[in-house]
């Protein structure tokens, strides 16, 4: 049993969270407002290696493990929940599939771009009538000649409207049910793919939300991850890992949240004393300090579940999702409290981080998903 | 180029409260963060551009306890090629000069064009370790550094001066240079760099290691809190009521 | 019988402030030791200097010569081992500047005397000498006492105490240059005077001065409005100019530029010593800080302890107001 960060985890912390205290921060506020996609930053992570974290360094990533990537997740989200997900959609829903499921030719096409900046990663799978409910998806990919025929709409796509590169999926054989569904790697640039609506989102507003509409576009064959029918294992596979980086974000935002809330406590006085000696609030301090520690625990968990090899771990992942987007939509919401009226204005950075903080529960998987996976598990 | 940067890690002070520990002669620390001493991290970032121009080699070296080690990593992960800490809890009590003499000592064997210092440390406030260095290492030195050219034979350095005014210097190497913070823009360590660095040994010397353990110029007799001045008359209340009272006062004074 | 020993400060053929702060302090030393004060001039047609020096030290030792136009760490550096060798004072006083700074230590470790830097006080007693210094950002100070010698080194911050007018009559030695070329290795070239941007903070009425406190490059808006509100204009501290928020001219401070404003509003600034140098001596301070212990309360004549992303809009409006 050891608790401790390697070295180079301790060193990957520190210069994240300097890096985002001081390129991030900044402008946190600044693309919240506007919904402008952070190119610039992106760049910039891209130079530290921070788009490709998993990914081994003869494709271009920086070849550390699942609980760094959780780490470097958790620092950016405390600063811009945008841009943390951004990332985390990069990372773990476009470059990891690609390595995971990608023959050799396909991660040597796609992973290096994913992981210098030239381009970035989404992930199609959401559907305007398939959320939850994935076998749902009415989106197909009909074999012909030496392509596949894309049809279908993809909705409430992170990364959308910028990305150069998506690993979609799409039924190759309806009747097959969830063993119909294929994935494909298909680029920005083919045609009869165009864009949809963009999103005017509550929260992580800067991600270039945005619907994908294929019609009738032709994917190359080579372009398939796996096998025909390999779809709904590959997605299932890539939300267990996925789901611990938005633990992690979540983690992140939390933080952010009780940061934002002790200071604010400090310096608000009322009845002649700061409100931070007030009993009521630090019972509040007390329980937001406890379960943003949980939750980070049970991130890294996952994280090491993963980093170990284990087969299976669909159920700790599940854990720390659920657990992590619930509480800190739970924490922002008592940080908003502790402000008061102000935090109720956009003057205060928790009003941000209480916006951001909802969609935790909503993506990649509802709190209610994430019970079901981890209630099946148990009685399997 | 073989070069040699000295990194101190200190207490992160600028923000954060300060009050004197039990022993009269410390500040509580356990609350504090520790990072790389702000001039040194442009010291380190020089001597990486200059690596980066001509070639060569880094050395980082740190009189510190074992947690600067964390720091020496970070060197190393951001272009530092070695690193050697120097045991500072072996050798007690320490001030500018006898940090120096100590950094001599574990420095005298290696072959070095230039060393890199920060100018001084937030923690101590110093100003010493760079200068003490380059006489006892019988080479020049420039303190206060904003600037260094290196052309064929001859250095061309810049002190900031008071007032905003730059000396301009021609110099030869090797030399000590204690550098200015804002001299350049010191990078982050890629991660990539992060985890070539986690393998690295660091070196670890002693005082076993050391010739003879220098003197100390003054010895630390107490902490106290700095006498209150003059102090200003406070304004209190809402952000709207200073402010109204504040603007009365410039009225008043007619300062607009 | 403690002789002190100072060095001048010259620049660009003008004795610098330090100068006269330092000897003041050594007549001070000197009346309590009962010793002599000695001004230690090394520069070039020094009578210009002397002159005014004659009344503040009993003694003046000269080294004229072309080679210390302009300082050199390493030229001076052979002189001074020579004069302090002859000398023997009990004690030698440096100003903390740029120059002292690069001088002291390599030449109190040359003559192996105990010394140390940017002193704030100095106490003599008997053999001993015990010194105040500022560590920590400026939060805490120590008594240090140096190891015991016959013969001391320190640098003295500036702004230790007020140069005051001396009734002395100085008698003066002239010796010889003991170097008169500079060494390859080292060699002054030139004095740079920094650029001049489009504002010249130290002809403002009005100064907004900015520090760390505002957090972001982003707010800087907010200052800029502020400022124009008031009809000032912005300068700042050193933290802010390291970031490249803002262009070295507008830096107020030992660094920077000094100012004398008849108003200087102080936003998120701590106030090191720093940059209270550049600042003290405008007419009227107010400070804007967090922190009630914050130093720059110190030197302001009011102070507002709160959060300056809520005092500068307001305070911004009642201006706004207060000119309708």
């Amino acid at each position: 049993m050891n608790f401790d960060l390697t070295s180079d985890q301790k060193m990957l912390q520190d210069q994240v969270r300097k890096f985002a205290d001081t390129e991030l921060a900044p402008v946190a506020p600044e693309i919240d407002q506007s919904a402008e996609f952070p190119w610039e930053n992106i760049k910039k992570m891209a130079k530290l290696g921070l788009l490709g974290v998993v990914v081994p360094e003869k494709y271009g990533g920086s070849e550390f493990d699942f609980v760094s990537l959780a780490i470097a997740i958790e620092e950016i989200s405390r600063v811009c929940a945008s841009t943390g997900v951004i990332v985390a959609v990069n990372n773990s829903l476009t470059t990891y599939p690609i390595l995971q499921f990608g023959n050799e030719d396909q991660k040597n096409k796609f992973l290096p771009p994913l992981c210098s900046g030239e381009k970035i990663g989404a992930f199609g799978l959401t559907e305007p009538n398939a959320g939850s409910d994935v076998v749902a998806m009415e989106a197909t990919a009909r074999p012909e000649g030496d392509h596949y025929v894309l049809n279908g709409t993809k909705r409430f796509i992170t990364n959308g409207g910028e990305a150069g590169i998506f690993v979609v999926f799409a039924y190759t054989n309806k009747e097959l049910k969830h063993k119909g569904i294929s994935a494909f790697v298909v680029e920005r640039d083919t045609p009869g793919f165009t864009l949809g609506k963009h999103e005017d989102l509550m929260g992580i507003r800067a991600t270039a939300n945005c619907e994908l509409i294929f019609e009738d576009t032709k994917i190359p064959k080579e372009n398939l991850l796996g096998n025909e029918g390999d779809g709904f294992k590959i997605c299932m596979n890539t939300l267990d890992v996925s789901r611990i980086d938005i633990g992690a974000q979540a983690v992140g935002i939390a933080q952010a949240a009780l940061n934002e809330a002790i200071k604010y406590s400090k310096e608000r006085k009322a009845f002649g004393q700061p409100i931070c000696n007030f009993q009521m609030i630090q019972s509040m301090f007390a329980e937001m300090a406890t379960e943003i520690q949980a939750a980070r625990l049970l991130v890294y968990y996952a994280g090491y579940c993963k980093d170990k090899g284990m087969p299976r771990f669909s159920r700790e992942s599940a854990m720390c999702k659920y657990y992590a987007s619930s509480i800190a939509v739970d924490v922002a919401r008592k940080s908003l409290q502790i402000h008061g009226g102000y935090g109720y204005t956009k003057d205060y950075t928790v009003e941000r981080l209480y916006r951001d903080a909802k969609i935790l529960e909503l993506y990649e998987g509802t709190s209610e998903v994430q019970k079901i996976v981890i209630a099946r598990d148990l009685t399997k | 180029m073989e070069l040699i940067v000295c990194i101190k890690r200190v207490p992160q002070t600028a923000e954060a409260e300060v009050k004197i520990d039990d022993s009269g002669k410390d500040i509580v620390k356990d609350r504090l963060t520790f990072d790389m001493n702000e001039a040194d991290s442009y010291a380190l970032e020089e001597a990486i551009l200059l690596k980066e121009k001509f070639g060569g080699a880094i050395t980082a070296v740190s009189l510190g306890t074992a947690e600067a080690e964390d720091t020496l990593r970070i060197a190393l992960a951001k272009g530092a090629d070695n690193a050697i800490r120097i045991k500072a809890e072996e050798f007690g009590e320490l001030d500018g000069y006898k940090t120096a003499m100590i950094i001599k000592e574990a420095i005298k064997d290696l072959k070095f064009d230039a060393i890199f210092t920060g100018c001084m440390a937030t923690d101590d406030s110093y100003y010493q370790v760079g200068p003490v260095l380059a006489e006892t290492l019988g080479v020049p030195h420039a303190t206060l550094v904003s600037k260094i050219e290196l052309t064929d034979k001859k250095v061309h350095v810049n002190r900031e001066l008071e007032g905003g005014l730059i000396e301009h210097l021609e110099m030869s190497l090797p030399a000590v240079f204690a550098v200015q913070t804002g001299i350049n823009e010191p990078r982050y360590a890629s991660l990539i760099a992060i985890r070539r660095a986690a393998a690295k040994e660091i070196k670890v010397l002693g005082k076993d290691d050391i010739a003879s353990e220098p003197k100390l110029n003054s010895t630390l007799e107490e902490l106290f809190v700095p006498p209150v001045g003059k102090r200003a008359e406070f304004l209190t209340g809402t952000a709207d009521e200073v402010s109204a009272r504040t603007a009365e006062i410039i009225k008043e004074k007619g300062l607009i | 019988m403690a002789d002190i020993l100072a060095l001048v400060e010259h620049r660009q053929g003008t004795i610098r402030d330090i100068t006269y702060e330092l000897l003041t302090y050594g007549r001070k030393l000197t009346e309590k030791t009962g010793g002599k004060l000695t001004g230690v001039v090394l520069g070039h047609n020094t009578d210009r200097y002397t002159e005014t020096l004659k009344k503040h030290a009993h003694r003046l030792v000269v080294v004229d010569h072309e080679v210390f136009k302009d300082f050199n760490a390493e030229t001076y550096q052979v002189a001074l081992v020579d004069i302090i060798k002859k000398e023997n004072p009990f004690l030698t006083l440096i100003g903390n500047t740029a120059f002292g700074i690069d001088l002291c230590p390599a030449l109190a470790t040359k003559l192996d005397i105990p010394f140390t830097t940017d002193c704030i006080g100095v106490e003599i007693a008997d053999t001993r000498v015990k010194l105040t210094r500022q560590l920590y950002d400026g939060k805490m100070d120590a008594h240090v006492r140096l190891s015991d010698s016959s013969s001391y080194m320190l640098t003295l911050r500036s702004g230790t105490c007020a140069a005051e007018e001396g009734s002395l009559a100085a008698e003066i030695q002239k010796i010889d240059a003991p170097v008169t070329n500079q060494p390859d290795y080292k060699k002054f070239i030139e004095y740079i005077e920094a650029a001049v941007g489009d504002v010249d903070i130290t002809k403002a009425d009005v100064l907004v001065g900015v520090g760390r406190g505002i957090k972001e490059q982003a707010n800087l808006a907010m200052i800029e409005e502020f400022a124009k509100a008031m009809g000032g204009v912005v300068a700042c501290s050193r933290p802010i100019v390291d970031a490249n928020w803002l262009p070295k001219d507008r830096q107020v401070g030992s660094s920077g530029k000094t100012v004398k404003p008849k108003l200087y509003i102080a936003v998120g600034i701590s106030g090191a010593f720093q940059h209270i140098a550049g600042m003290k001596s405008a007419d009227t301070i107010i400070a804007i800080n967090k922190d009630p212990n914050a130093p720059i309360f110190n030197e302001a004549d009011y102070g507002i302890v709160d959060d300056l992303f809520k005092v500068v809009p307001a305070l911004k409006n009642k201006i706004m107001e207060m000119k309708q």
